[in-house]
């Protein structure tokens, strides 16, 4: 059998779920050189794992700026469909109407001192929350961007504001199991909850809902991510909701068929 | 999803974890998920022993490799303080394994790795030929893989694996090169972070010979690091090396029984 073939075995599982991938990057990164890919290599990356689209933010805009890097996000996905953008957003004046003509269904919020740098409290970023959840904005955070304290403050002053938090980890469930049971909008991905059984506990606790495939591609390879999600012992329905559903679902876009 | 051969998996864990809910820790646990995704074999450290109690925890996979004889092989984990008891635990399990298993946990037990207190340990695993599995993290004072390679020159019998790779991308560099400065040296790809590319890259410098496949079940689900495997661009061959000979090398057996589904047969 062939090293090729293998692959496809092992991966062909999924390649009916309209895997949708919450976690991803495009362009080149200063940090992450060896790893960064572009659009049209991210692609044939995702075609390897039956990964059919992907919500993707652009390293230019987390690592220098969120303007700029959101116009390197409108360049990269111009011309691919499957990646569907995750605009930066920052709490500067007037950012938000120039994230506006963007038309935004999601925004990566880098909180982090050596990101964005901002706070995510009311004083600081409450016109921007508050932006984001009378649209119906989906909020997208990366845990080492956000204490676990000023998350739950968050969710409390913005009840109604979907929040999708990314690598909340494996070792996370004390903090994320309240917070997911006392906050309806929390979500999280599923690229670093790598824990055994951890899946399958989770999903039977609440549900299949409130958890996203992600991939942290182009950093990880997705083959860690799949396999766990392949191999879980859950309903079909379930593996089907995770992998694409519900990410679909908090962007107003179609869960399509294949 | 299963691999093209029976896994031999050089990095496992039995107990619980301090710091985040154990979901399924027992060894009928350990067994289910091994079955499920053709693990045939895999060798475990004691987590208490890792933590808190070597002899407690020692004794504990001891029960474990009584039970399921053939599914397990245990390392002998050895805290460097008090000094005189590692040696000490080490002949209380000699029956474990010829040659012996030993688990070192730096950063837990909070001494280098290369500190005088682990020297009669690396004394005696130079003497036995032992497997020594070591627990590395990038750059770590304590547990850095660049440490291990003049320790391993020092010890040419010992085996020592690199347990993680030292974990991040920085990490697996530094295992890379301590690898390419002692040949006794070898690379475990259990860990949390699942970089793309890296196990070609460090196949690419190493030759796939030294590379093994661990799970760190219970910590994580071994289907991670499956995936990582069977996704990387590497032949067939390599990968069966990865998954299973390499590591069956080690432990100087060429044949393993098959492992038997629903192994509860195996439970004496």
């Amino acid at each position: 059998m062939s090293a090729s073939s293998t692959i496809e075995l092992a991966f062909a599982e999924v390649a009916d779920w309209n895997l949708f991938d919450a976690n991803a990057r495009v362009g080149r990164s200063g940090m992450q050189g060896v790893l960064a890919l572009e659009s049209g290599e991210l692609l044939l990356e995702m075609d390897r794992f039956g990964i059919r689209r992907a919500m993707v933010s652009h390293f230019a805009a987390e690592e220098y700026d969120a303007q700029r890097g959101n116009d390197l996000l409108g360049q990269a996905i111009e011309s691919a469909d499957r990646l569907f953008p995750l605009w930066a957003a920052i709490p500067d004046a007037g950012f938000i109407e120039s994230l506006e003509r963007r038309r935004p269904r999601a925004v990566r919020l880098s909180y982090g001192a050596k990101k964005h740098n901002f706070s995510p409290a009311l004083w600081c970023s409450g016109a921007l929350h508050d932006y984001l959840q009378q649209n119906s904005i989906l909020a997208v955070v990366a845990k080492e961007d956000i204490e676990w304290e000023s998350l739950a403050r968050l969710l409390e002053n913005f009840p109604r504001l979907d929040l999708l938090l990314l690598d909340a980890g494996y070792r996370a469930d004390r903090y994320l199991f309240p917070l997911l049971q006392r906050f309806a909008h929390l979500y999280f991905d599923s690229s670093t909850y790598l824990a055994h059984r951890q899946l399958e506990t989770f999903v039977n606790r609440f549900g299949p809902d409130r958890l996203v495939f992600g991939s942290r591609l182009p950093l990880y390879t997705p083959g860690a991510a799949v396999a766990v999600l392949v191999t879980a012992r859950i309903r079909e329905e379930a593996k089907r909701a995770i992998a694409g559903r519900t990410l679909a679902r908090l962007l107003s876009v179609e869960s399509e068929s294949r | 999803m299963k691999p093209p051969l029976p896994i031999c998996d050089c990095h496992g864990h039995f107990g619980v974890h301090p710091d985040f809910p154990a979901y399924a820790q027992t060894a009928e646990d350990l067994v289910a998920v091994m079955d499920l995704l053709g693990i045939e074999l895999l060798a475990v450290t004691s987590t208490l022993a890792c933590y808190s109690d070597c002899p407690r925890g020692n004794a504990e996979v001891a029960a474990l490799l009584e039970k399921y004889p053939t599914r397990f092989r245990g390392y002998v984990t050895v805290n460097p303080n008090p000094p005189g008891e590692a040696l000490a635990e080490l002949q209380r399990w000699k029956r474990f394994h010829t040659p012996p298993l030993i688990k070192l946990h730096p950063d837990l037990h909070h001494y280098p790795v290369d500190g005088p207190h682990y020297r009669p340990v690396w004394e005696h695993a130079n003497q036995t030929r032992a497997v020594v599995l070591v627990h590395t993290w990038e750059s770590d004072p304590n547990c850095g893989p660049l440490l291990l390679a003049p320790v391993a020159r020092q010890f040419p019998q010992a085996r020592i694996i690199l347990g993680h790779s030292g974990v991040t991308w920085r990490g697996y560099e530094q295992a890379v090169e301590a690898a390419q400065a002692a040949s006794n040296l070898f690379l475990d790809i259990s860990g949390s972070q699942s970089h793309r590319t890296v196990i070609e890259w460090m196949t690419e410098r190493l030759g796939a010979d030294r590379v093994l496949f661990g799970s760190d079940l219970p910590y994580l689900e071994a289907a991670t690091s499956l995936g990582r495997v069977l996704a990387a661009r590497l032949a067939q061959a390599e990968k069966e090396k990865i998954l299973r000979t390499n590591f069956l090398c080690l432990l100087e057996e060429f044949g393993v029984p098959s492992a038997r589904s629903g192994s509860a047969t195996e439970a004496r």
